[in-house]
Order: C-alpha cells, then structure tokens, then sequence
C-alpha cells in the first residue's frame, strides 16, 4: 500500500480543494447526416446524437460514483455546423439549432458545442448564411454553443468576418437583452480554434477527428492555491522560498489533477466503447469560493490581479501547467493552460470592480496564456466595430504567436460601468468593465479583405 | 513440484535479524519469495513466503530457525500450503478502494471501523495507523467484491458513521491512489 501522507494528500485534493473534472466531451462527427432536404438532415443529426451518446450521462455518473471524483459537465461537440448544412439557408441553419438543442436535452448533456464555422481565409455562401443564423439561434435554444474561427496563424485574418463578428455579437446581446445579454456569452470568435477542445464555448469535433471520441477537460484552480499555501506555510523565513520553487509546486500538482482527468476519461472511453480523444489540462476557475485563477496571482506575489507582475506570473502558471500535465497524460490537446474568463472567476471580477484589472491589461496577460479576453461584460453602448476591433487585437496576437486566442464579449444591453451583470452558475457575474476609445476603429474595420498571414521566419 | 511455506517471525529489533533468518532457509535449499517485514515499537514482525524440496519439514524449518545464536527469542509461526492452495498474484483486484480516518483519538475507532468492514462483508487488506499530537489517522486497503450493498449506498453509510461518531471517514478507489503518486500510467 501507498504511505499514507501520499494517501491523505490525495484524499485532501479530493475532498477539500474543489478537484473535479471539469469536463467529459463527447466529440461526434455529423457530416454523414446531411441529406437531400432539411427536415432529412435534422432527424439524421438526431438519431446520430442520441445513438452515440444514449447512455453517455449514466456512464459518466457512474464512473465519477466509482471513483469518487465529481464530473462537473458532460458535453457534446459536433462537427461545425456550417459544413454539415451546405448549401443550406438561414432558417435552415435555425431548425438545426433547434435540433440539436432537442437532442441535447434528450441525451441529458449540459451544453452542445459545435454550432461552427471556418472562415480563417474565406466565406463561402453556405457560411455567410451560416453566420446570420447565429444571433437567432442562440436566442431561441438553451444548450447550444457556436464559435466562429476567423484567423490561422498560416492564413492570417479575414477582415470580412471581423466585421461581421462585431455585429453578431452586438445582434446576439440584444436578442437576449432580457438575459443580460446573455447569447453573446454561448458565442466566441476564435484564432487557430484546435479541433478536439472540450471546453465551451468554443468546443467543436473537427474534420481531422475520427467518427467520435472523448475529450477531458481537468481543471483545479483550488487545488493549486491550497498546494501553493501549504508551500508558502512551510517557508515563513523571508528568502527561504523562490519562484523556480513554486513553479515546481505548480507542475507537480497539476501533474496529479490530470492523472484523476485521465483515469476517469478513460474509464468513460472504455466502458462506452467510444476512443479517447485528449486530456485538456486548463485551468478553469468557476464563480465558487476557493476555485479561482485570480487568487493564484495573489498568492504569487500581486497585491491585486492586474498589477505589475501580473503578465509575468500568469506566463509562469501556464507553462508550470503544461509541464505537469503533458507528463501526466499520454495524449495531451485542446487548449491546455489557464484561463482567464473574467465572469467565471470571483476574483478576476472583483479585480474589475475595483479598476486593477484592465482590458488592456488582460489582453496583454493573454500572449502568455490560454484562451483570450473570455467572458468579459463591457457596456451596452460600445458599437460593433469597436467590438470588432477588439477581436482583431485579439486576433493578431494569436496569428502571430502561433497560439489559439478567442474572444468572449457582452455588450450587456442599458448596462454601462458601474453596473453589475449577473448571469448565474458556472457563468458567474461581473461589474461591467471600462472600455476606453470607443468608437474609434471603424475606418480599421470598414478596409474588409484580409490581413495577410505573417511571415514564420525572422522572429524576434 | 516444490513445498510451499508461510513463515512468521516476531522478535525485538536488532541488526541481522533477516539475514539470520533468511540464512536458515537458505541453508535448507529454501527460496524465498515475497517478504513484508515492519517494525514497530522496537519490535520487529515478519511474514514471507518461501519454497522447499519435497523432504523439508516444518519441524526441520523450526528447528534451524531455533538454532541461530542470538540474544533475542525469535517467536516463529510457519504453515505449509496444501497443493490446491493458490498464491496470490500481483497487483490489487478491481474492486479495491482506500478508507481513510481521521480524528481526534479514543478509544474503538479502529474496532469501530474494522466492525464496520465487517457487517459489510468487506475485506481489509492492508492498514496502517498513525497517532500525532492527539489526532488518530487510519488508512485502510479495502477489497469491496464481496461488499453486501452498493458503492453508492456504502458511500452514504460511511457519511453517517462519520457524523455518528466524529471522524472524517473518506474513501476512493484505489486508482485514483496510484495514478496521482506513481509515474507509471497503468
């Protein structure tokens, strides 16, 4: 048998630090469901839907019973949506919203993710409908997740999208303006979107994946925090304790979460005959007390989340991550490293109110991590291209990094700062951050085309 | 077919005890299998296994155990496998958890917890227990194939004899205990 402080540090990890999976995603492949009319295509996507994922809650509930280990979310993603209707209009795209929001309710997952297009280099007519089905859609489903890739770090921007993102996004807050905007928190616009992520709302199954698969996404902000406190507790003479020390803390800890992230992501994978996808290793804070990203920066040394250090410690964290992770698991993908979503984590929120904590801080904080400026409630008032050019700073530092970026806004309809949104759950509250020069951009937005991909040597 | 022996031994610690006692069955051609040795309070317990000749008897074993020049009396116990009895393979079975207990310590927590296992058919593999600053730490191996009710319901009774009797009673599968502090992805 193990020692047992080996064993008892475990069962702390378990019990006390919030250690969950965060999420089990089952990928499905849709492109075989399209067929010769839409109500066709619809029934298809259903019975595809609830043949392969059935029994896939029960089997979820089960393995987290036998071991103990809570599954927050079972999801699904499907391939985007825009290529499985081609050729399809608007009201067609709608009914499969629809759709698939009926099946997701049946199957009993959490959300659905997948609700997608690719637009990095071009539109494609099917698309352009595609995309003017999105604020409807959402508005008028639950479950559904959508998320538009716009940029690759090998084809650069498309500008025409951009413009049309800021819009959606403006569309999508306020059909849902009696939510707080709440559609435009279901809706992300990506750079380098990876294909087997099992987080929303950007989770979709990507062409290059295999018929269906499981993704994992393990998570554990608290697990961290109390591991780093017990570090710090056990040092209390100044210079005792330096940073490489707990960068070390970090990757050990985040090798044991995602080992438990594997062990049940398997067990899932095996039971339903279903091949496992990747582990997604991210640090995903929730609104809970005690699971948050932002009270990582304080331990580390940052009297409030945003202050000078801040990019340097969040680097620090996402790299301890992936090292610890990417040893722990045999198959590593999605976005692994930790987020930053403003709404979803009850001190990156109190950060906002009391002004430490930027947008421009957080886009910069955002080279150095995954995924982007998420789930942050700007006021009602900003216009849509000053929206859109926020994604296209976005954008560019992932085009040019090489890295996934996306970007998650609410425009909360007759909110402006001062105010406080709150959407409950998982998607947590926030007051509604400051965004300076607005109305600024709209010759930038107005050029269209593309901003062409950048070159890959001469980095510096 | 070589003869299958089960040996215990217990006596107050020293240097060389395994390499006397070890020496004793390797003088009667005896090969030693597993061993599992522990001290504890100055006193030294040992179980192995080891195999013989056909012509090796207990008596003979006793008899060269009972011959080492030592200080310390050696208290031997040692049972020799019929043919049908099946040596334990390696590795825990699946249904193998791990119980943990702590709080502060009185009397009958671990009579408490091994009659719980019990009523439920439950077998304890392996257990260890530990006293520090008044607090009393029990970690249990538990094999639950044979458990009399379900992981769920179990669950549910183990959060009651915690409440009932002022003790965080924790357990989880075994897996999880392996996967998060050995490199080794099984």
């Amino acid at each position: 048998m193990l020692r047992s402080d080996q064993i008892l540090s475990t069962v702390e990890m378990i019990q006390k630090e919030n250690l969950d999976v965060r999420t089990v995603t089952m990928g499905i492949n849709l492109l075989d469901c399209r067929s010769g009319n839409i109500e066709e295509t619809c029934k298809k996507i259903e019975t595809k839907i609830i043949t392969f994922a059935g029994n896939f809650v029960a089997t979820c509930n089960e393995m987290s019973k036998k071991y103990g280990i809570p599954v927050v979310n079972k999801r699904i993603s499907v391939t985007p949506i825009a290529l499985v209707g081609a050729g399809f209009k608007k009201d067609d795209f709608i009914l499969i919203a629809k759709t698939l929001d009926r099946a997701a309710t049946k199957v009993g997952v959490d959300i659905l993710g997948g609700f997608s297009a690719q637009v990095e280099k071009g539109m494609t007519e099917t698309d352009r409908e595609f995309i003017a089905s999105v604020p409807e859609a959402l508005a008028q489903t639950e479950k559904i997740c959508a998320s538009i890739n716009i940029a690759t770090t090998h084809k650069g921007i498309n500008m025409d999208a951009l413009a049309i993102m800021g819009q959606t996004v403006k569309d999508l807050a306020e059909m849902t303006a009696d939510q707080g905007g709440f559609g435009a928190a279901k809706f992300v616009v990506f750079c380098n979107q990876p294909g087997d992520n099992p987080f929303m709302a950007g989770a979709i199954h990507g062409v290059e994946e295999a018929e269906a698969v499981l993704n994992v996404g393990v998570s554990g902000p608290g697990v961290i925090a109390r591991a780093l406190e017990r570090l710090i507790a056990k040092h209390p003479e100044p210079g005792s304790l330096q940073f490489d020390e707990l960068a070390e803390e970090i990757k050990q800890t985040t090798f044991r979460v995602t080992r438990c992230g594997e062990l049940i992501g398997r067990a899932v994978s095996m039971s339903l005959g279903i091949e496992f996808g990747v582990v997604d290793l991210s640090l995903a804070p929730t609104p809970t007390i005690g699971d948050s990203v932002g009270e990582i920066f304080k331990i580390l040394g940052v009297d409030s989340v945003g202050a000078p250090g801040s990019t340097a410690i969040l680097a620090m964290l996402n790299d301890a991550v992936k090292k610890g992770g990417i040893f722990a698991s045999k198959t590593v993908g999605g976005l692994s490293g930790a987020f930053i979503p403003v709404m979803e984590d009850a001190v990156l929120a109190e950060a906002v109110g009391d002004g430490s904590l930027t947008l421009e801080k957080l886009e910069a904080m955002t080279c150095v991590c995954s995924v982007g400026l998420d789930m942050i409630a700007i006021p009602g008032s900003v216009d849509a291209d000053t929206i859109a050019a926020i994604i296209a700073d976005e954008m560019a530092l992932g085009v040019i990094n090489s890295k996934t970026t996306a970007a998650r806004l609410i425009p909360v309809p007759g909110k402006e700062v001062g105010d406080h949104v709150n959407f409950g759950g998982l998607f947590g509250a926030s007051p509604i951050m400051p965004v300076n020069n607005v109305g600024k951009s709209s010759r930038f937005i107005a050029w269209g085309g593309r901003m062409p991909a950048p070159i890959h040597s001469f980095k510096n | 077919m070589r003869k299958q022996m089960i040996i215990s031994v217990m006596s107050k610690d020293r240097p060389g005890i395994i390499a006397s006692i070890t020496g004793a069955i390797y003088k009667l051609g005896g090969d030693v299998a597993d061993l599992n040795q522990t001290v504890l309070c100055g006193y030294l317990t040992m179980i192995l296994n080891a195999s013989f000749e056909e012509s090796v008897t207990k008596e003979d074993l006793h008899a060269a155990i009972s011959h080492i020049k030592t200080n310390c009396k050696f208290e031997v116990s040692i049972k020799e496998l019929a043919s049908g009895d099946t040596l334990e393979t390696s590795g825990p079975p699946e249904d193998t958890y791990i119980l943990t207990v702590q709080g502060p310590n009185k009397g009958g927590i671990v009579h408490g917890i091994s009659q719980f296992c019990f009523d439920h058919n439950i077998n304890i593999f392996d257990l260890a227990t530990t006293l520090k600053d008044g607090q009393y730490t029990m970690a249990l191996q538990l094999d639950l194939k044979t458990c009399t009710c379900p992981i769920g319901e179990l669950q549910q009774k183990l959060e009651t004899y915690s409440a009932e009797n002022d003790l965080t009673v924790m357990m989880q599968h075994n897996d999880i205990f392996q996967v998060t502090n050995e490199i080794t992805l099984h």
